[in-house]
């Protein structure tokens, strides 16, 4: 029994053992933490003074980051379109108190509070980013942010995160908490290429920043986030919708009160529209920036302060973006595309100063802020019918053909040595018998244009598009008369400013002159004129093709209300891939496009294909009848060796008695319908029409 | 096993714990632990030391990030624009200083470009023999292209082996071209001499002769006739040595016939060839043919 006594003091004792073990290991942590501390605070300072040496050296004053010069690029008429490089410093009173209230809440709330890093924020950021898998929480304050931009890439590591740290505390220790905040409002990116707050503000409100209303400032303040996701330009709503979030901030920080935030959030302010196409945004700009560049390097262009004179006419290229727009939203309408939809047709237009070939105007694409690809420049695509124009020229060059030689329009096959017989067809899959070749380039017929090709040869096709300045390579193969070389939407534009000069050839450009910051000249482009075609029969191929704008596939030009003189020629791929319009008067070739980018037929509601004449003629149309308004109307002008004659659509005979008609260069061309069946020719000395007898 | 070690014992009660926890040496490191954390969270003073310390090395440290490289490439472009600057300035200098079109031609570089003033341009022309005038720009054109009213200006661009002229309108397109070749320029005519004999040159086979049977028939051309032969005598007077014998060339090329000078000097032979008015030459032959 005495074994079984319980002893009262067991129990005291485990607990006893029980809490010495307990307090044991609090202890063995505290003292082990404690040394933990005291090797990593060991280990921080030499860390500190290894990656010290790395660090960047931090400028002083900070203001220095804005000591760039820009690089101006001025329109024809003098108008600054865009400053490269421009960083428009301000002090912090020239900024609206509403913007660097949002800011601020938004930002980093405790920045008036904190040495250059918030630690509780720190802390948890840590926490969330170990030991919530798949969330990352941010905790950079405005100052870290500034030391990332004005000193580190993107990258994210440890290492990165540790250095911008290390440097923020030295931007804190060496400046004023108002120093380093207008440090970084002014070098913050908002989007659409306005860097700090004072761009941004006349960038998207065409005001200063200390006009900002809050409504204003408190969308900029979100912009920073991410200036592409919210741009207001292309995404309004969700630049909106993040303007909420910094409103929200701003209640909460105390800024405004909640009544004052709901008011705010139902306004809409607008947006400066004027600048949405300057700036990069602008696919003319971008294509002579990327010349820029290749002739002078980066640095120069952006960092040089140079100034460049281009030749954009800022009328007609706001006029060539307005026709784009509405061209490409008719087209949609025309398709049956919804607004909501996301693939949708393309379109590009190039417009060139035949008489030196400058460059006008140029749009790459139907929305810069959806797609940066510039297709009048950088796209190619096969030209079509788009071609014949230099084929007519080489057969008139190369065999004594004329606008009035007779060709059968009939099935043909065209033998091609070593591979299978070519069957071109018509692209109306008829038939129509004799016919002269002004006809065939009228009614853009494949078969003429096919027995044309065998007899003149391809090469001499090609022969004739590159002296015209096409310059993407062409396949010397027959089909190259009918477009089946791709080429760009500049190519075309380029190549038929030519023929509209009469043969006589200027390398498109665009830029004038460039100037460095002291006003010397760098670069100046002076207008070569280079013969290339003959002019007389260049002449006889512009005249062909002021028919096909009066009677053939591009009269539609002639139905939408443009009657100046006026020659181009449509082209359509066979699956309706592409549609072209390229059409010039004597002074100004347009070359314009449409299309998808990926290879898909342009189909209307009824799946009917749209050709060149439904999708390209309307856009060509609008831009000229506004590119023209008030430019004096002007005729081509005859080569003394030229008469006119009328002879029979399909006989290719004098219908009247011959006779020079040099002096009677007015003869109006007969009308479609002419029931006489007789239209007018242009013909050279030493050509003569077949005399019916 | 030490003394201390050997005479350590646990604590036998919570109280004798608590006693232990809270003794001097433990109070104090928990307290400083405290203070130091806290007054961090405070004062921030781990971050104005880094600072300071790192405000201290900052002139010893690198510059590079993206701002000190935007710095760089200022730098680098203002660099290249000066050297592009320079070289403009010195074409510039070039065309000013120019003797003569050939001097203009071997100074500027394929590739450089300056603008000539009119009134040089017509200097460096003038300069030119009369008879050469006519290579760069037909006088009649010249003087309808600088006084006319068409020409705002000229615009000179190196290239290899010669220079191209641009005479720009105020559109800044070039109404007139003009290429000229190093080779043709030659104003001292040095490059018109050629070592050798007349036989040498197959233009001049069947029509050689004797100088005082060529100059004797030049004498008996009329006046205005023999002062039009030839427009230049300066190379030839230039020449040292003996004049043998004269060549005529078979063929003619914008009214002008060249003519060969063959000259004997130390022994060695060589022909000055030289450009004498075709209408005149044709003259000329006739009387040395003893058809005249």
């Amino acid at each position: 029994m005495g074994d079984l006594a319980i002893d009262p003091g067991a129990e005291g004792r485990r607990l006893m053992r029980l809490f010495s073990r307990l307090v044991s290991l609090v202890r063995l942590l505290f003292y082990t933490g404690l040394l933990a501390l005291g090797i990593m605070a060991a280990a921080g300072c030499l860390m500190i003074f290894h990656i010290s040496q790395d660090l960047p050296k931090l400028p002083s004053p900070l203001s220095r980051i804005i000591e760039t010069p820009q690089s101006l690029i001025y329109a024809a008429d003098g108008q600054v379109l865009i400053a490269l490089g421009e960083k428009t410093s301000i002090s912090l009173d020239m900024v609206s108190p509403d913007f660097l209230n949002a800011i601020v809440a938004t930002e980093d709330h405790r920045f008036f509070e904190h040495h250059g890093v918030n630690k509780l924020r720190t802390v948890k950021a840590l926490y969330i980013t170990l030991f919530e898998p798949g969330r990352i929480e941010g905790a950079s304050t405005i100052t870290q942010q500034l030391a990332k931009n004005l000193f580190f890439s993107f990258e994210k590591t440890w290492q990165r995160k540790f250095k911008e740290m290390l440097v923020a505390f030295q931007i804190e220790q060496a400046n004023t908490k108002e120093q380093i905040l207008e440090a970084y409002v002014n070098q913050i990116h908002f989007g659409a290429g306005a860097q700090g707050i004072e761009r941004a503000a006349r960038m998207y409100f065409d005001k200063p920043a200390q006009d900002l209303t809050l409504a204003e400032a408190a969308l900029l303040a979100g912009l920073p986030k991410s200036p592409t996701r919210y741009n207001p330009f292309r995404h309004y709503d969700k630049a909106l919708a993040r303007r909420r979030v910094v409103l929200n901030r701003m209640v909460a920080a105390g800024f405004i009160s909640a009544d004052e935030a709901a008011k705010t959030d139902a306004l809409r302010p607008a947006l400066h529209d004027g600048r949405k196409d300057a700036r990069t945004g602008s696919y003319f700009l971008d294509a002579m920036i990327q010349e820029l560049v290749n002739m002078y390097g980066e640095d120069v262009v952006y960092h040089g302060g140079i100034k460049v004179f281009s030749t954009m006419d800022s009328r007609r290229q706001a006029d060539a973006r307005t026709a784009v727009m509405e061209g490409m939203a008719r087209l949609d309408e025309l398709m049956g595309l919804d607004k909501g939809m996301g693939d949708k047709p393309q379109a590009a237009l190039v417009a060139i100063d035949t008489a030196s070939g400058a460059v006008k105007a140029m749009v790459g694409g139907r929305d810069y802020y959806a797609s940066e690809f510039n297709r009048a420049v950088n796209s190619r695509r096969q030209a079509g019918s788009g071609f014949k124009p230099f084929l007519y020229y080489a057969a008139f060059r190369d065999r004594k053909l004329h606008p009035a030689s007779v060709f059968q329009d009939r099935p043909v096959a065209i033998p091609i040595k070593g591979a299978p017989d070519w069957y071109p067809r018509n692209f109306e899959k008829r038939y129509r018998g004799p016919m002269i070749l002004k006809q065939a380039l009228i009614h853009s017929v494949n078969s003429i244009a096919a027995q044309v090709v065998a007899d003149v040869g391809p090469a001499a096709v090609v022969d004739v598009a590159q002296a015209c300045g096409v310059e993407s390579p062409l396949k010397s193969v027959y089909s190259v008369a009918l477009g089946t070389s791709d080429v760009s939407i500049m190519d075309m534009a380029a190549g038929f400013s030519t023929l509209a000069g009469l043969g006589i050839y200027h390398k498109p450009f665009l830029f004038w002159r460039v100037e460095d910051a002291r006003g010397r000249v760098l670069f100046e482009h002076i207008v070569k004129d280079r013969r290339v075609l003959d002019a007389a029969t260049a002449f006889q191929v512009v005249d062909m093709m002021q028919g096909v704008v009066d009677f053939g596939s591009g009269r539609g030009v002639r139905r939408l209300g443009f009657k100046r003189p006026a020659a181009g020629k449509t082209g359509t791929t066979d699956n309706y891939n592409d549609a072209w319009f390229t059409g010039f008067t004597p002074s100004l070739c347009v070359s314009v496009w449409t299309g998808y980018d990926k290879k898909k037929k342009l189909k209307d509601k009824n799946h009917s294909g749209i050709t060149g004449g439904r999708g390209a003629v309307p856009i060509w149309t609008d831009f000229m009848i506004r590119a023209m308004k008030n430019e004096p109307e002007r005729d081509f002008l005859m080569p003394p060796d030229i008469r006119y004659e009328l002879v029979g659509k399909t006989t290719g005979c004098l219908a009247v008695p011959r006779q020079n008609m040099a002096d009677k260069a007015d003869l109006p061309q007969p009308v479609a319908e002419d029931p006489a069946g007789t239209i007018r020719v242009a013909l050279k000395k030493g050509q003569y029409p077949c005399r019916e007898d | 096993m030490n003394l201390r070690a050997q005479n350590w014992h646990a604590p036998g009660t919570p109280a004798e714990w608590f006693k232990r926890i809270c003794s001097v040496l433990n109070l104090a490191v928990l307290s400083v632990t405290c203070i130091i954390v806290i007054s961090e969270f405070r004062f921030d003073w781990c971050e104005r030391l880094v600072g300071n310390y790192l405000s201290f090395t900052n002139d010893t440290r690198p510059e590079n990030g993206a701002i000190w490289d935007a710095g760089r490439h200022m730098v680098n472009a203002l660099q290249s624009l000066d050297q592009m600057a320079l070289a403009r300035e010195s074409a510039g200098r070039t065309v000013r200083t120019a003797d003569s079109f050939s001097d203009l031609a071997a100074k500027l570089g394929p590739g450089e470009w300056a603008t000539l003033d009119k009134a040089r341009f017509r200097e460096l022309y003038l300069s030119l023999p009369p008879y050469r005038r006519r290579n760069v720009v037909d006088p009649v054109r010249l003087v309808w292209l600088l006084n006319g009213g068409v020409t705002d200006r000229i615009f000179c661009e190196g290239r290899m082996g010669g220079i191209k002229i641009f005479f720009i309108d105020t559109q800044n397109r070039v109404v007139q071209q003009v290429d000229l070749d190093l080779q043709t320029l030659g104003n001292n005519g040095s490059h018109a001499v050629i070592p050798g004999t007349l036989e040498n040159a197959p233009e001049f086979f069947g029509r050689i002769y004797p100088a005082s049977l060529f100059f004797t028939a030049i004498s008996r051309l009329p006046g205005d006739m023999r002062a039009d032969l030839i427009l230049d005598t300066e190379d030839l007077l230039s020449e040292k040595g003996l004049l043998g014998r004269v060549g005529v060339g078979n063929s003619a090329q914008d009214g002008f016939i060249r003519l060969g000078f063959e000259f004997q000097h130390l022994g060695e032979s060589r022909v000055v060839e030289v450009k004498a008015r075709e209408w005149a030459i044709w003259q000329l032959t006739l009387v040395l043919r003893g058809d005249g």
